[in-house]
């Protein structure tokens, strides 16, 4: 019994003993690593503040001859800069009720009118989200001492997402006219008096050259009726990370033999957004786009590409940077002769539940809008993921597209009403079938089944012109988790819906990627 | 059984009529319209602005109102909206659309006009607040007449603008245009302070001040004053310009920086500087101790120069005495006389230089105390054997070889 107790204390002195010394230890430690604490030393270098780009409208200088005195290329700089910061601040403040921006951007006096209405928007919990998209800037007059400039901002296109509490009530755009003046104050150039005018501006379009057109439900490549017979295409070893350090165009070169080869003539390619480097495209990605589609021309395949990919953001005030990001790219390949159409989104009506159906497709509305002030020569499509949604935005797209995964023998039906309700050709964008018969799908689809499958919907294709783009050349070893999710039986399947499989043999559905 | 069909038949059309009102007023069309009652497209700011739509039902309808600013809604059971005063009293185009559950069933504008009345205030920018003289620089006086709600007047209102300089006084009338009324105000010949003040209707402003800063400087004369024209290395030479004017004969501004460049005969450059006050500048050189003749010419740099004026310095002295003591190692010279005999002052320098197999071995250089300099040169730095010196004070050089130290 004693001896039970002497243990019992020896245990309990011990285990104090490691319990005070552990304590003491992390205290000790914390003094330290709080004395060490302070200001960063990289705070010594006075480094310039990294400004992140948030909000890129078009901004074209029209005219900066004034009667007052020339105008500095770097008086200009700064003058868009807060001009636009203006804009932006008062954004934010009609949307978060967050006006402290405002005093940076507006003079004393232009500041009260703002307080004024956002205190009563504020009360009536009216929240406005609002964006531009275009200013043209003229200069009216920059004063002799470099402290007052007048400027006229014509066909200003506003776009306003009004919400009452959480939900919205309406969108609506305008475009007006701005008269500005601003004064300089303490290096910040501060609107003094900004005045709505009425809209005078008329945009020119450009002509198209008509690369590609569309005349009723038929699409037209250089005046010939265009027949859509193609894949969706990634590299059998990057795919969805086409455009990084494994790029290597002879293998494309190579897939797009193969293609060629099977009877296609038309490969649908991704752009991901922030790999192309969101609002600031980078040039080695373009670089090896242009090399991509300059091989598609010249082994004879048009191409439809798939912009903004793993996208999903569509809030009003990141609608600017978006259309930076696309001014960039499709402004380089507006002429070139090997794209058939700018797919602007990649199924997007998937995140209408969590981005809310409006917001989505106002982007989308507004983005078509934009490219095809950038490239009127090419066609435009969406590519929404199930028949239901395809109808959407009819009027806006040239080409209707849509996925469809499921049941074949539902197809012909969902096809023809959906072509009895809709007037332009409509495209086939996305299909397939995954023979991932295997350890994770024990009664899964075998690759003979797949060959049915295949060959069944070209029947179908052959009897009734339909456009179509198959899901997709490879099998992959690897399938990024963005795309289908971590779990393994998912990424599985989305491994096997290649015509070829990961040791490069041929599929028995192959034979069927195309009709003759 | 009669009486119950009787009743049936009744029943029948009752139902009918009954039924078919229903259908009526189910199928009745829920298409909500309206139509602005309101005429008056322009409004005066600061008026009150109700817009008056007619609406084909009643229904709570929502007011979108965009402006200059911001935009808003209001909400209306009646069809009766009162724009808020935050928006009418700021002038600008105003988009209204009116809606009905989150659709668009009208949509317009209006346009919000500045009183012309009742200017609160005239706001004025001068600038730059300081021109030069002459009447090629100009300083810009820009007016932005506002009404009492700070809305900018539109084009073409007359703007007065005034100012006065000396004996001038002058008024121009011109119109406002974007926003702003303005004018290059330019300088007049002389320099000193120019008045401005602006008037907008009946409304005046503060009066406002610019400065008309001289010209720049023309060509100038130099003098220079000396005590005795000896090369004493202890006097000060001072030079003096004459009253430095621009070419409207203003004397330029107090601190201009004045350079006086001294070349020697041997081309060595001396410098003096002086700022002006009064447009006078004095630069101030100490006497060379050695005889020189000495060229000196005054700069405004890259601006304005003046003549060249030639300064010649006597030597002090002809000669001085040496005297060797202790086998040589202890020189003492002086004592050193001045032009008039006297002791020279204090801190003349005097130089000794000793050579040995015809290489300088060392430098030395005292300044005189009393006339005299005493040199020693001690056995653990200079070991017995032959020396040359060399010794040299205000100009004058003498030589000794040969000289035995033990």
């Amino acid at each position: 019994m004693r001896s039970r107790n002497k243990k019992i204390y020896r245990i309990l002195i011990i285990t104090s003993f490691i319990g005070v010394i552990t304590l003491l230890l992390f205290g000790i430690s914390q003094v330290l690593s709080y004395l060490n604490t302070g200001a960063d030393r990289a705070s010594m270098l006075h480094l310039p503040l990294v400004q992140e780009e948030v909000y890129l409208p078009k901004v074209i200088w029209k005219d900066t001859i004034n009667p007052g005195r020339p105008i500095e290329d770097q008086t200009l700089k700064n003058i868009q800069k807060d001009y636009l910061n203006a804009w932006y601040v008062r954004q934010i403040a009609y949307q978060n009720y967050d006006a402290s921006g405002i005093k940076d951007y507006y003079t004393e006096s232009a500041q009260l009118p703002i307080f004024q209405n956002i205190e009563v928007n504020k009360e009536k919990e009216i929240s406005i989200h609002s964006t531009t998209t275009n200013h043209n800037i003229s200069v009216d007059f920059y004063s002799a001492d470099g402290q007052l400039v007048v400027l006229t901002d014509k066909g200003v296109k506003e776009h306003q997402h009004v919400y009452q509490g959480e939900k919205l009530i309406f969108q609506t755009e305008f475009t007006s006219d701005y008269q500005t003046l601003l004064l300089l104050e303490d290096g910040f150039w501060r609107i003094r008096h900004i005045i709505k005018e009425a809209n005078a501006s008329n945009e020119t379009v450009s002509t198209p050259l008509g690369i590609a057109k569309v005349v009723g439900d038929k699409i037209y490549v250089a005046d010939q009726e265009y027949q859509v017979k193609g894949i969706n295409y990634y590299p059998q070893k990057t795919p969805w990370a086409m455009y990084g350090d494994g790029f290597d165009i002879e293998v494309i070169s190579q897939d797009f033999d193969i293609l060629k080869k099977a009877g296609l003539n038309t490969v649908r390619i991704f752009i991901p957004y922030e790999d192309f480097g969101k609002a600031r495209v980078q040039n080695t990605k373009l670089e090896k786009l242009q090399h991509l589609l300059d091989k598609a021309n010249e082994k004879g395949l048009k191409v439809i590409a798939t912009l903004f990919d793993f996208y999903g953001d569509y809030s009003v005030l990141d609608w600017t940077l978006t259309h930076r990001h696309a001014e960039q790219i499709v402004t380089t390949f507006k002429n070139h002769k090997a794209i058939l159409a700018w797919d602007i989104k990649n199924e997007p009506n998937l995140d209408f539940e969590s981005r809310g159906e409006e917001n989505v497709l106002a982007w989308l509305k507004e983005m078509i809008i934009q490219i095809r002030k950038f490239d009127p020569n090419h066609l435009i499509t969406i590519g929404w993921s199930d028949i239901k949604s395809a109808i959407l935005l009819e009027n806006n797209v040239d080409i209707v597209s849509f996925h469809y995964y499921m049941e074949i023998d539902d197809f012909e039906e969902h096809y023809l009403s959906l072509k009895s309700r809709c007037t332009k050709p409509i495209v086939l964008q996305e299909f397939g079938l995954s023979s991932n018969q295997g350890f994770w799908a024990p009664f899964g689809v075998s690759e003979k089944k797949q060959a049915k499958y295949h060959q069944q919907f070209q029947e179908i294709f052959r009897g009734r012109d339909i456009h179509f783009l198959s899901w997709t050349l490879y099998d992959f070893e690897e399938v990024p988790g963005e795309v289908v999710g971590s779990l393994p039986w998912r990424k599985h399947k989305q491994k096997h819906f290649g015509f070829i499989d990961s040791q490069g043999n041929k599929k028995p559905a192959f034979e069927f990627m195309t009709y003759h | 059984m009669d009486q119950k069909q009787k009743y049936n038949k009744l029943l029948l059309p009752i139902v009918l009529i009954f039924s078919v009102g229903f259908c009526a007023l189910i199928s009745r069309p829920k298409e909500i319209s309206a139509t602005l009652l309101t005429t008056q497209k322009t409004f005066l700011a600061g008026n009150e602005i109700a817009l008056d739509f007619k609406l084909n039902m009643p229904a709570q309808t929502q007011l979108f109102l965009h402006t200059s600013l911001g935009a808003t809604s209001i909400t209306s059971e009646n069809g009766r909206f009162i724009v808020p005063e935050f928006i009418s009293r700021k002038k600008g185009h105003v988009d209204f659309q009116l809606y009905h559950n989150s659709e668009r069933i009208f949509q317009g504008k209006i346009n919000i006009k500045a009183r012309n009345k009742g200017i609160k205030e005239i706001e004025t920018y001068i600038g730059p607040t300081s021109i030069i003289a002459g009447g090629k620089d100009f300083t810009m006086h820009i007016v932005i007449p506002t009404d009492a709600y700070d809305n900018p007047l539109p084009d073409s209102t007359t703007v007065q603008l005034k100012h006065q300089f000396l004996e001038n006084e002058k008024e121009k009338t011109l119109y406002s245009k974007d926003m702003i009324g303005w004018s290059a105000v330019y300088s007049y010949a002389k320099s000193g302070r120019m008045l401005l003040s602006s008037k907008v209707d009946q409304t005046t402003s503060k009066e406002h001040s610019i400065d008309i800063f001289p010209s720049l400087p023309e060509k100038f004369e130099i003098t220079s004053q000396r005590e005795h024209p000896y090369a004493d290395g202890n006097q000060i030479t001072t030079f003096t310009t004459s009253i430095l004017k621009d070419e409207y004969g203003n004397s330029i501004s107090d601190g201009t920086l004045v350079t006086f460049l001294i070349k020697d005969e041997k081309g060595l450059i001396l410098r003096a500087n002086g700022s002006t006050i009064h447009g006078i500048a004095t630069g101030k050189i100490l006497h060379p101790d050695h005889q020189s003749t000495w060229e000196i010419q005054a700069f405004v740099p890259g601006v304005a120069e003046s003549n060249t004026i030639r300064l010649a310095y006597t030597s002090v002295l002809n000669n001085f005495k040496v005297a060797f003591t202790n086998n040589y190692r202890k020189i003492t010279v002086g004592p050193i006389l001045s032009f008039m005999e006297q002791l020279i002052p204090n801190g003349a320098i005097v130089k000794l230089k000793i050579f040995q197999n015809h290489a300088v071995h060392e430098t030395k250089v005292k300044t005189s105390l009393d006339g005299m300099v005493i040199f020693e040169l001690e056995e653990g730095f200079y070991a017995s054997g032959t020396y040359d010196f060399e010794i040299e004070t205000m100009g004058v050089e003498k030589t000794y070889t040969n000289i035995k130290l033990q």
